[in-house]
C-alpha cells in the first residue's frame, strides 16, 4: 500500500519538480526535426526561497552544452527583430516566478548528441546558484 | 509666353478659394472616417493592409532543388516566413505554430494552403538541409534557398531583416541570425493582405479565421458551422 501510494504520488510530480525552495513547473522541450543541432527547453522557475536563485546551467544525455538564453527584441524600422544571447544566469528574485517560454528565455540544449523525438520525455538535472551554494535539480521533460 | 502672362492675383485668389473649398470637405471627411475607423472593430486579427500592394515575386531553389516561383502559387494563400533551420526557438515555434493552422483548416481550405519558409541563411541552408527542417513540421511546407544576393532582394521586398549574430570562437561556422518574425498572408490575387506578429502565431482559431475570410464567405461558414463575420466593405473596396 506504502509502495503505491509512492507511485502515486511520483506520478502526480513527474512533471513538476519539487526542491525544498525551488519549484519547477510544466517542463518541456520542442520536438526539433532529426537533422537539427540544437533545440529549447521550457518551464516555470518558481524561487519559493527568500533570496533570488540563479539558473547557471543543465546536465542531460542530449547534449554535453546545455546553456540558459534569453530572447531579445529590438525594432528595427518598424519590425520586431528577435536575436537571442547567451547569459551566464537566469536570476528569479525571491518569491518570484521566471517562465521560459518559446519566443522568449530558454534553455538552450546545443550540439545534440541525440535528438529527441517527440512523446520522448528527456531527464533534466538543472544547476542553481543560491547563496547557500549551487543545488541540482532533476526533472523530467516531456519531449513535444 | 512672358508678354501672354495675365495678372497672377485673381488667379491665385480663386486658386485659394478652390484650395479652401476642398479643405472644408476633406478635413471633416477625413476626421469622421477616422472615428468611424477607431470605431469600428476590425474583423481582421492580424494587421490587414488595405494598399494591398502585390506581393514580390521571385524565384528561389525549393528544398527539393526544384526552382521556385511565387507567380505560380497564384489561386492559393501564400503563409511566408523567414528563419532558418539552425534556429533553435523562433522558428521552430513559428513553423509548429503554422502547422497548427493548417491542421485546423477545413480540408478544402486546406488544400488552398501554401506556407513557404524561406532561410535567410542561406550559406548553410541548402536543400537537403531545409528539406530535412521544414517539412517535420508539415509535409507539405516548403523551404527555399537562394544565392544570398537573391535572398538578400526577397527579405528586403518583405520588410524581413536579418543580420549574423558574432560566431562562437571556435568555430566560426558556429553562429546565430538575428531575425525579423511576422509572417506575411499573401492572398489568391497574389496581394500582400496581412501580417501577423510573431506574438500572434499561438493563437491558431483566429488565424484560421483570418484565412477563411481571405478565402471568401462560401468557405467561411464551414468552420465547424460557426458562421465567421463576413469581410466589412472596407476589404472588398482594397480588392
Amino acid at each position: 500500500m506504502k509502495f503505491l501510494v509512492a507511485i502515486l504520488a511520483a506520478l502526480s510530480l513527474s512533471f513538476a519538480a519539487h526542491g525544498a525552495d525551488i519549484e519547477i513547473n510544466d517542463p518541456w522541450i520542442r520536438a526539433v526535426p532529426p537533422s537539427s543541432s540544437a533545440t529549447a527547453g521550457f518551464f516555470v522557475i518558481v524561487n519559493k526561497s527568500a533570496a533570488p536563485i540563479s539558473l547557471v546551467g543543465a546536465e542531460a544525455p542530449i547534449s554535453k552544452d546545455i546553456r540558459p538564453m534569453v530572447t531579445t527584441k529590438i525594432s528595427a524600422g518598424g519590425k520586431d527583430v528577435m536575436g537571442m544571447e547567451f547569459v551566464d544566469r537566469l536570476t528569479v528574485e525571491a518569491g518570484k516566478s521566471l517562465a521560459l517560454v518559446p519566443g522568449g528565455d530558454h534553455l538552450m540544449f546545443m550540439k545534440l548528441a541525440d535528438v529527441p523525438a517527440a512523446g520522448s520525455v528527456v531527464p533534466v538535472t538543472l544547476i542553481f546558484e543560491t547563496p547557500s551554494g549551487r543545488k541540482s535539480l532533476a526533472i523530467r521533460a516531456p519531449v513535444r | 509666353m512672358a508678354s501672354g502672362r495675365k495678372p497672377a492675383r485673381p488667379r491665385t485668389g480663386l486658386l485659394l478659394i478652390i484650395v479652401a473649398a476642398c479643405a472644408a470637405i476633406a478635413i471633416p471627411a477625413t476626421i469622421v472616417m477616422f472615428s468611424m475607423a477607431a470605431r469600428s472593430i476590425s474583423p481582421w486579427f492580424g494587421k490587414y493592409d488595405h494598399q494591398a500592394r502585390e506581393a514580390y515575386d521571385f524565384q528561389l531553389t525549393d528544398h527539393n532543388g526544384s526552382p521556385f516561383q511565387l507567380r505560380n502559387l497564384r489561386g492559393n494563400i501564400v503563409l511566408l516566413a523567414f528563419g532558418f533551420t539552425n534556429c533553435p526557438n523562433i522558428c521552430p515555434s513559428t513553423l509548429a505554430a503554422l502547422a497548427n493552422v493548417a491542421r485546423r483548416l477545413p480540408l478544402e481550405a486546406q488544400e488552398r494552403l501554401r506556407v513557404v519558409f524561406i532561410t535567410i541563411d542561406p550559406e548553410r541552408d541548402t536543400p537537403e538541409k531545409l528539406k530535412a527542417y521544414v517539412p517535420f513540421f508539415d509535409k507539405r511546407f516548403m523551404g527555399l534557398t537562394g544565392d544570398p544576393a537573391t535572398i538578400a532582394a526577397v527579405a528586403k521586398a518583405y520588410g524581413a531583416y536579418f543580420k549574423k549574430a558574432p560566431p562562437a570562437e571556435d568555430n566560426p561556422a558556429d553562429y546565430m541570425v538575428d531575425h525579423s518574425t511576422s509572417v506575411q498572408l499573401i492572398d489568391p490575387e497574389g496581394k500582400l493582405r496581412l501580417s501577423f506578429r510573431f506574438d500572434q502565431l499561438p493563437e491558431t482559431d483566429q488565424i484560421v479565421g483570418d484565412f477563411l475570410r481571405v478565402l471568401g464567405p462560401e468557405t467561411a461558414t464551414e468552420t465547424n458551422g460557426e458562421t465567421l463575420p463576413e469581410s466589412q466593405p472596407s476589404a472588398a473596396r482594397a480588392r
